[in-house]
């Protein structure tokens, strides 16, 4: 691991920060608008650079930066990056871009400190993707927390928007204390594995703990406590409940971040399964049902909700489900097809979400019976919502196509009871979509306020183009994203399944002795 | 010659997104732009109809290579579908008379629709629907016939919801996309049963594994695609869509309901040939369908009192009577069945709306005086066959839905628990008049924290020990009591420490750990 390459991680997590403190400091409104675009799109081109500098050939972690932190617990500031994670940097970014230019000027209470907090938001998540250090990754997970806090309480639509914090809050916090305590148990068995003594033989790296080996018991306690943690900020059922309230209660740029950013499912990808591989794949089934319940559950829900955020919220859910069924396949496809999926979702649910706050912001209410008709008004936003929503039901064409391809084909390959909810969710999935559209954008007008409603200005219109082009551009060419994660998810599974086939082994040893 | 297959469904798409794109930046627009998009889709299809009529006729003098592949739309691992195409036989066929039917309906709108709302919508949609309907027919393996199987499902969505002023316009809309993604569901679960038993999703290869296919897989893959053709083709049970889909213009419901789209499903089931052939059952069932749509629509057809009605009815017993020769094993006459009524109903259709002026004694002979009474009610309530899918479908999918909005709001949600903050901050103006007026939003002053659900009633329990522990340890100062209070604690604890600290209990604990674990 050398470290004479420019920290460019180091970079892109602390440069927001940099345009938070800068923004925060700033005299003028003006000014703090136009520094926080420069940052953040500063931000966007340094991702990309790290793109750039990424080898999609290349195994294990890359752009790798090493420094002591807490030398006494042997806790390290460790960075990197991989097939899997990489992707997400320029997305989070982007969207996050996208978040700031679609309330541009709708934020007018305590503008500066606004920006600076979605700018802080952007250089903590993007610490969530590249930290290597279980508790860096704990201190970014958490520190999520103050930033979104206020984003709901202070700029948040819906009257009870200070309870829709706290809840989060607390759901959050709750989720971390299961991570925390699968964390401590890895370093220690770390420690006891060695045979070393207990603070300084402790190991919190992700390298080394992946290299460690972990007696069976003890894997299923962390991989069940890590899927708990993990599972409240997915959101899986039963503990989805506060991404409704903060959909309906938070402000549209937050909520699209939110759901555009699923932090959980990666988490899962990225530590509950591979730290602890046999008993992932001892559970996968757990996994699956889980995932498979969650998505018919909430596409079932969303059949029923009558507001755009609320439907939009358990779509993100039912979307969660898909995505663990995928993972719970532990094949290529199901993997790949995860990936996929969560990128895309950064895209299309971050739009949609937008574009959900683009009506709340003309007409005051995303509820249907305020609405009606929009689209005889507002041609142009139905149209990108049309295709945001065609792409969140899996059309061929655009880039929910493929994803959802790949995870039905591995869970044809794996559990093919389970491909049945998948069937279902697809199906669903067009029906809670459609009948909302048919009741919101088709029908005859009927609210004098819709009547004067005006179309898409011009800033929206681009950064709307922008996304549909990513969802066009990946539907059409598949293998763009796909070549990146190869190589990640071939090594993730191999490890993943060669420490299944170590298992049987050692359960027929025995056999074949009797 | 085989190159040129790439651009026969690429011309239509590119007509497509100059016209899409050109009316959303306002570049086409109005009565002034009618030429000019009517132009592209016009030249557009022309042209593919040039070309896949160029292709027939390499494929009649047997220049074609009979596939052709143009690199990789996705790999992962062993999965790897292709830009593939297949450029001869019963496909290169179809896409010629398909892409003459398409050129001429093509032709019939641009008068037809003139001046009417939404003219560049119509043919965008139009244009794309050519587009997905060749890539269907011309497609060398499963994904990519999904691709325009779907696509066209989609513009079929979009022209009945043309008026989408007209809440009945959208409701059928949306009621028929919902029944056709059933259809497309079987698709996809037949390219993924066909990648996990076959390796492959190509046509070619997949009609060539036939024999090694055991009978359960050919029958479960057999009966995949059928679903998926019954719903595109509106056989029995899922005939009702057709008649909603009515709503659309005319030129759309002669190029979607009476030449193109619902041929598909034919086509599906020819193309697939040899599968079926391994499948006696997925025959029989075939036969069975298209035999029972064929009667349903001779007696529902008697009924209809609109030209449209009666044509589509006629329509999908046309269809019935395809399905039923490819379930008897007759293909050749099925394909030549496909063609000829393609050619025919289009023209019925297109002059379906001038029928008026052309027969003056329509109504002289009415069929309907034979038939019994009971068969004429069921008949003109076309056997009750959408109330009793709404009853056995829909409603319970409603009624579930809604039960577990209600759990998921009621119950989980007061599970999981909704803190309430312990200062009732205002945040809003009615709860500051509500407060003015006398509601007791913030009385509760002994009690520090409140929760609702179980997690925060247990919180809310916990908090009160504490703060009692609290005000009475720390707060009041180390009073006697407190001494002795903390004398007993620290002899219980350390009892409890030893106990716990025997080896027997050791075990136990560990005992129970490993139980929940596993």
């Amino acid at each position: 691991m050398s470290n004479a390459h420019f920290p460019v991680l180091s970079l892109i997590i602390f440069l927001p920060l940099l345009g938070a403190i800068a923004v925060a400091l700033s005299r003028n409104i003006r000014l703090a608008k136009s520094l926080t675009l420069l940052f953040a799109a500063l931000e966007l081109i340094a991702t990309l650079v790290v793109v750039q500098l990424f080898n999609a050939e290349g195994n294990g972690f890359q752009l790798v930066e090493q420094q002591q932190w807490i030398p006494s617990l042997n806790i390290a500031y460790l960075l990197g990056i991989d097939g899997i994670s990489v992707l997400f940097l320029p997305m989070s970014a982007l969207l996050t871009l996208m978040a700031i230019i679609a309330t541009w000027n709708s934020v007018q209470q305590l503008t500066r400190f606004h920006f600076a907090l979605l700018l802080a938001l952007e250089g903590i998540t993007i610490g969530v993707f590249v930290a290597l250090d279980m508790v860096l990754f704990l201190l970014f997970w958490e520190l999520t927390l103050p930033p979104i806090f206020f984003l709901i309480g202070l700029w948040g639509i819906g009257s009870a928007r200070r309870s829709a914090a706290i809840k989060y809050t607390m759901f959050m916090l709750f989720g971390g204390v299961p991570i925390l305590f699968a964390i401590i148990l890895l370093a220690v068995n770390h420690a006891s594995v060695t045979g070393g003594s207990i603070p300084q033989d402790l190991a919190f790296s992700l390298p080394v703990l992946l290299a460690t080996t972990v007696p069976d018991s003890l894997q299923a306690l962390v991989f069940l406590l890590l899927l708990l943690g993990f599972a409240v900020k997915a959101p899986l059922v039963p503990f989805h409940t506060w991404l409704p309230t903060v959909a309906m209660e938070g402000p549209t740029q937050l909520t699209a971040l939110l759901t555009g950013l699923k932090l959980g499912a990666f988490g899962i990808i990225r530590f509950a399964m591979p730290l602890a591989p046999s008993a992932a794949v001892q559970y996968s089934w757990v996994l699956g049902i889980f995932g498979a319940i969650t998505l018919v559950y909430s596409a079932l829900i969303a059949l029923q909700q009558t507001n755009l955020r609320r439907l939009l919220a358990y779509a993100s859910v039912s979307h969660v489900g898909l995505v663990i069924v995928g993972i719970a396949s532990l094949n290529m496809q199901g993997i790949q097809g995860a990936i996929f999926q969560l990128l895309n979702f950064t895209m299309i649910s971050g739009s949609l979400m937008l574009v959900a706050g683009f009506i709340q912001h003309r007409l005051g209410s995303t509820e249907v019976i305020h609405l009606g008709g929009l689209a005889k008004v507002m041609p142009r936003l139905g149209c990108f919502y049309f295709l945001f929503m065609l792409a969140s039901i899996g059309l061929p064409g655009t880039s929910g196509f493929p994803a959802e391809l790949l995870l039905l084909v591995s869970t044809l390959l794996a559990h093919p009871s389970i491909s049945i909810a998948v069937l279902i969710g697809a199906i669903l999935g067009a029906a809670y979509m459609l009948s909302f559209t048919r009741r919101a954008f088709f029908g005859p007008i009927t609210q004098a306020s819709v009547q004067q409603i005006q179309d898409l200005r011009p800033r929206e219109l681009t950064l709307l183009c922008v996304s549909a082009l990513i969802i066009l551009g990946v539907g059409f060419f598949p293998n763009s994203v796909l070549r990146t994660n190869q190589v990640a998810a071939e090594a993730w599974l191999n490890r993943l399944m060669d420490q299944s086939v170590l298992e049987n082994k050692k359960l027929a040893e025995p056999l074949q002795q009797q | 010659m085989d190159a040129l297959v790439i651009l026969i469904p690429l011309m239509p798409l590119v007509a497509a997104m100059v016209i899409g794109l050109g009316h959303l930046f306002g570049a086409i627009d109005g009565e002034a732009g009618e030429s000019l998009s009517a132009d592209i889709a016009s030249w557009a299809i022309s042209m593919s109809c040039l070309l896949s009529l160029a292709l027939l006729g390499a494929d009649f003098l047997g220049k074609n290579a009979g596939s052709y592949m143009i690199g990789h739309w996705l790999n992962s691992d062993t999965l790897d579908i292709p830009f593939s195409f297949i450029t001869s036989g019963f496909n290169v066929h179809l896409a010629a008379l398909f892409s003459v039917l398409l050129a001429i309906i093509i032709r019939f709108s641009i008068n037809y629709m003139h001046r009417e709302a939404g003219y560049h919508r119509f043919f965008f949609i139009l244009s794309l629907f050519s587009s997905a309907m060749l890539l269907l027919v011309l497609s060398g393996n499963v994904v990519l016939t999904f691709v325009g199987w779907e696509v066209a499902g989609l513009c079929s969505y979009f022209l009945i919801a043309y008026a989408y002023d007209r809440p009945v316009a959208v409701l059928n809309a949306t009621r028929v996309f919902v029944t056709n993604r059933i259809g497309d569901a079987g698709l996809m679960l037949g390219a993924g049963f066909s990648f996990a038993w076959v390796g492959s999703v190509n046509w070619n290869t997949i009609n060539a594994a036939a024999a090694q296919l055991t009978s359960g897989e050919a029958t479960s893959l057999a009966l995949c695609f059928a679903v998926a053709a019954f719903a595109k083709s509106a056989q029995l049970p899922f005939t009702p869509w057709l008649a909603r889909a009515m709503e659309g213009p005319t030129p759309s419901s002669a190029v979607f309901y009476g030449a193109v789209m619902v041929h598909a499903g034919v086509f599906l089931v020819i193309l697939l040939r040899p599968i079926f052939e391994q499948a006696p059952l997925a025959m029989a069932l075939v036969a069975l369908v298209g035999l029972l749509t064929a009667v349903y629509s001779f007696v529902i057809g008697l009924t209809q009192t609109d030209v449209k009605s009666s044509l589509i009815f006629a329509t999908s017993g046309q269809l019935g009577l395809m399905y039923l020769e490819c379930g008897l094993g007759f293909w050749q006459l099925a394909g030549w069945h496909l063609c000829a009524h393609a050619a025919v109903r289009s023209y019925q259709f297109l002059t379906a709306p001038s029928l008026m002026h052309n027969e003056r004694c329509l109504n002289s002979e009415f069929p309907t005086r034979n038939i019994p009474a009971w068969l004429y009610v069921a008949s003109l309530q076309r056997f009750w066959l959408d109330p009793i899918v709404d009853w056995a479908l829909v409603k319970p999918v409603r009624g579930l839905a809604h039960d577990l909005s209600y759990f998921d709001d009621h119950v989980i949600d007061c599970m999981m628990g909704a803190p309430a903050p312990a200062i009732r901050a205002i945040s809003s103006l009615a709860q500051l008049e509500e407060q003015r007026i006398g509601a007791q939003l913030d009385n509760d002053s002994d009690q520090f924290a409140q929760g609702s659900g179980l997690a925060g009633k247990i919180t809310q329990w916990m908090a009160a020990i504490l703060h009692w522990f609290e005000e009475r340890f720390v707060l009041r100062g180390i009073g006697k009591d407190a001494i002795n209070y903390g004398r007993d604690l620290g002899h219980i604890a350390n009892k409890f420490e030893q106990a716990v600290l025997r080896p027997r209990y050791l075990v136990l604990f560990v005992l129970i750990t490993l139980l929940v674990a596993f």
